[in-house]
């Protein structure tokens, strides 16, 4: 560090990053020099409620609030875990209806990433742009679960909502729009000098950073690592499908690893989703679509249900895993634990930024399309300017504290 | 010594007539702005006169200044910057009136006059002491030294057209650009030379009216606002403030420069009104030419493009415009010579 | 490039629907009372299709009053409450006066997930398609189910 060095603090109110994580910028003149980033500005406990508070039933909405974007992906991965661990497997109807729904969120989240994007870079016209164009798949999801944000759909043992044929109709049509409209968002994004100028070999993270700092999604994909969930782990009714994982090169044939790539890949991504609902509309099986009818019926099996059970979703943002253990005779999990992608994927920002510009913080912090609310999980308690820092030699004891406790638990119970 | 006097309070009556003026003119067109601008964006956008509400609310807000800030410094900053932007205005002619300040100054000294906004920009930012607003005062000036030279380039090689052709004329007077439109007095060559040097000026006032894309100094998602991160309320208002006097000022330098032209010459032998009418119509038509200008550099370029970043603006300036200016001082060079 | 982009969007129609009015009003009560007596008329919003999940509708005299409701809302939105409504049951001992067990939704804390709907035994919860419920009061006399 010499003398020129000074830091500015990005967040954790900043126009450029709308949540709560704060990135400290050592800056020489407008050239990044260091990076440190501070997570866990906020913690909503989400975890301890339900693990003290709520029932299962409940907690599928809870879950539903980890993040406002991936909510379908959050309650999708937790139900996997919960019948994973009670063994009430959804029928593969409800398999097909969750893929849509999951897919249907992709496309909203993947744009509304794209506009948020164009934002960064002082791009407002193409953020207005794209944000219209999304408005025709929050309608389509409006009439399928009826909210346009929060869908409600996910159940134990299947969904709660099936598709009509009037239903099966609209989401074809929605489908062609985005087909029709896909040409004009590719000819914006990837034709438009000067989104090129700003995001061509923008914040590389290169293969072996990807690998090495487990980044996960979109960014993983686009710095050339094929690592989808929904094509090595398929669950649902992707394992019928055959999902590929959409690296840039399948576009242009090289990989650059920069913030242009990552824009590729979500676009592709939109059109895969897009054949996804096709192909899973047109395959719909016929059948019900809850294992369980009887809410209270399966209250009360979840109630004696035991065991431990995890769930894995590709989220937008990447991999998404919810761990949960349940306990006979008590209605709260034993154990539940999330591990959101935005989690993965903040280290990797220190290697981007490293030898970057100021101007290129907001669009590269971006590019991973960080969603704070899924990530923040320890508070640090600032008190009178005392300051608590949990280290992580102290974050490992409590956890082995906490793993002997849980497993005394488990163990007084059998 | 009367006249001096009353040459004193003409002045002084001027500048206040000019400020009414300029302020709410200059809010009006940031209304149009951003009406425009919201319609190409496919969306409504707010009212024309929201700017003045903004200006108001802005107005009615607590002033705040910040611990660490050189106070004196940080609130006398946005009044110089409003006061010099209106300054320029006195040497420039509005339409069918001559500039008030006529003959006490000329092109040099109004491109001198519009570095000082800027300066009180990057003052202000400085006495801030906010990490934000040092970046964006060093932004600021980075942008300032590069748009300097096309302008300057720009305004030269026209002055030197007219100075060759008309050596009786006080060259460096914006009058003569009045009383000797470029167009009518230039060769094929210098035609061409003048569209790239109109071309040129557009985008200089971009970037001096610091608009997307080269508005790195405030570059909200980079640097929340930059120099202006730390103002509130009154300070900010008259930031504001001379921000649309400068919108314009800006294109009121186009206009006297590029498009000096009047209705009346045109029209008066067909319909005949007392010349106090023509004065008023000459007057709308040239609010008229200064909508169509702003149009132009302001609401067209920034909602079609992404902002740059510093070491793009920098290219742009000294790299693109600097070399498309001096082809055009030689297109015009050649027509001067032919 | 967006140049030509643009300037075809200036002449389109913007996409925005104009809800309630194109302008946001100097004086939003005033507003709404107008629009109450019919002397403006706002712009309508976009339709809620089938299905919309907004308002509770509560049918309380079908209520049994059993609780499942209040057992999963998961925002504990419900309470149990005695009704206002004394009534005569009766029981293996004759018939006595006693308040039977209802419910009170509030509204403010609901999150619309409609799972009390669902798991309602004598289905006398609905969803309505009113969502316009933003108050200062988050417990106003219409955000509470059911009223006074
Ligand atoms: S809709 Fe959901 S949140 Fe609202 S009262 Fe019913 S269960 Fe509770
Ligand atoms: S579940 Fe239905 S019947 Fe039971 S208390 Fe709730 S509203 Fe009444």
């Amino acid at each position: 560090m010499s003398e020129h060095t000074y830091s500015i603090p990005v967040g954790p109110l900043h126009p450029a990053i709308h949540e709560p994580i704060t990135l400290k910028i050592d800056v020489e003149g407008e050239e990044i020099v260091g990076v440190d980033v501070f997570c866990s500005q906020v913690h909503r406990g989400i975890e301890w409620l339900g693990m003290n508070r709520n029932n299962p039933i409940q907690n599928i909405y809870l879950a539903e609030r980890v993040c406002g974007i991936c909510n379908v992906c959050h309650p999708f991965c937790m139900v996997q875990a919960v019948e994973d661990a009670s063994g009430i497997y959804p029928p593969e109807r409800a398999d097909y209806i969750r893929a849509i729904m999951a897919e249907l969120e992709r496309i909203h989240s993947h744009l509304l990433w794209a506009g948020v994007a164009a934002h960064e870079i002082g791009f407002d016209t193409v953020f207005h742009y794209t944000w219209a164009l999304r408005e025709k798949v929050m309608d389509l999801i409006e009439y399928l679960t009826g909210n346009r944000v929060t869908k409600a759909i996910m159940m134990v043992g299947g969904v709660r909502r099936d598709i009509s044929e009037e239903g099966k109709k609209k989401i074809k049509e929605g489908m062609q729009y985005y087909l029709e409209k896909f040409a004009k968002i590719e000819d914006i994004y990837l034709n438009d000098p000067t989104i090129k100028m700003r995001t061509r070999d923008i914040g590389v993270l290169t293969r072996e950073d990807a690998l090495r700092l487990c980044a996960v999604g979109p960014l993983a994909r686009a710095s050339g690592v094929p690592k989808d969930v929904r094509q090595d782990f398929p669950y649902g009714a992707y394992a019928d499908y055959g999902v590929k994982a959409i690296t840039p090169d399948t576009y242009n044939g090289e990989i650059h690893a920069d913030v242009f790539d990552r824009i590729i890949v979500r676009l592709l991504e939109v059109k895969q989703s897009v054949d996804i609902i096709k192909w899973a509309v047109d395959n719909l099986p016929s059948g019900p679509i809850l294992a369980e009818k009887n809410l209270v019926k399966l209250k009360m099996l979840l109630k004696k249900a035991e065991g431990e059970g995890i769930g894995r979703v590709e989220a937008p943002r990447g991999e998404d895993i919810h761990y949960v253990r349940l306990e006979k005779g008590k209605d709260p999990y034993l154990s539940w634990k999330i591990r959101a992608p935005t989690y993965n994927n903040v280290l990797p920002w220190i290697p981007m930024l490293l030898g970057g510009q100021i101007a290129d913080v907001p669009i590269v912090a971006a590019s991973t399309d960080p969603c704070m609310s899924c990530l923040n999980r320890v508070t640090v308690v600032d008190e009178k300017g005392r300051k608590y820092e949990i280290t992580k030699e102290y974050m490992h004891e409590l956890s082995v504290k906490k793993t002997r406790r849980l497993m005394r638990n488990a163990n007084r119970s059998f | 010594m009367l006249t001096g006097a009353f040459e004193v309070i003409w002045y002084i009556a001027a500048s206040f007539l000019i400020s009414l003026f300029a302020i709410p003119f200059g809010l009006l067109t940031k209304g149009i702005d951003r009406k425009l601008a919201a319609h190409m964006q496919w969306r409504v956008g707010p009212p024309v006169w929201q700017p003045f509400w903004d200006v108001k609310k802005l107005f009615q807000k607590e002033t705040i200044v910040p611990e660490d800030a050189i106070s004196w410094l940080y609130n006398a900053a946005p009044i110089l910057c409003l006061a010099s932007t209106v300054t320029i205005l006195l040497y420039i002619p509005l339409g069918p009136f001559p500039p008030i300040l006529e003959g006490h100054g000329d092109v040099i000294l109004i491109l001198y006059l519009l570095t000082i906004p800027s300066l009180a920009m990057v003052a202000g930012g400085f006495a801030s002491s906010s990490p934000f607003a040092s970046v964006g005062a060093q932004r600021e000036m980075v942008l300032m030294m590069s748009y300097e030279f096309p302008l300057a380039a720009t305004v030269i090689a026209l002055v030197w057209k007219i100075s060759s052709l008309y050596p009786q004329e006080a060259a460096f007077s914006l009058t003569a650009f009045a009383r000797h439109p470029i167009w009518n007095i230039m060769g094929p060559f210098g035609i061409v030379g003048a569209i790239v040097l109109l071309i040129v000026l557009l985008l200089v006032t971009t970037g001096e009216i610091t608009k997307v894309p080269f508005d790195i100094a405030e570059a909200e998602t980079e640097i929340a606002e930059g120099v202006f991160v730390e103002y509130s309320g009154r300070n900010l208002g008259l930031f504001y403030l001379a921000d649309a006097v400068k919108t314009v000022v800006m294109s009121a330098l186009i206009v006297a420069i590029f498009f000096p032209y009047n209705l009346s010459p045109l029209l008066t032998p067909n319909i005949s009104i007392p010349s106090w009418g023509w004065a008023i119509v000459d007057f709308l038509f040239f609010l008229l030419k200064l909508e169509i200008v702003i149009f132009f550099c302001m609401t067209f370029i920034r909602v079609s493009v992404a902002r740059f970043r510093v070491d793009q603006v920098v290219k742009v300036y000294w790299g693109y415009l600097t070399l498309a200016s001096l082809l055009a001082l030689i297109l015009i060079a050649l027509d001067v010579m032919l | 490039m967006m140049f030509f982009e643009v300037l075809k969007l200036l002449f389109k129609k913007p996409f925005t629907n104009k809800f309630p009015v194109k302008y946001a009003p100097k004086n939003t009560l005033g507003l709404i009372e107008k629009v109450q007596k019919g002397e403006v008329k706002i712009n309508p919003p976009v339709d809620t299709p089938p299905g919309f999940r907004g308002k509770l509708e509560y049918d309380i005299d079908e209520c049994v009053g059993c609780g499942l409701c209040a057992q999963v809302c998961p925002s504990h939105a419900i309470e149990l409450v005695k009704d206002k409504n004394w009534v005569i049951m009766h029981c293996k001992d004759g018939a006595k006066l006693a308040a039977p067990l209802k419910i009170r939704i509030y509204v403010s804390r609901c999150i619309f997930c409609a799972q009390c709907v669902d798991v309602c035994p004598r289905k006398c919860l609905k969803m309505s398609d009113e969502f316009l419920l933003a108050n200062e009061d988050k417990l106003a006399e219409d955000l509470i189910i059911p009223g006074p």
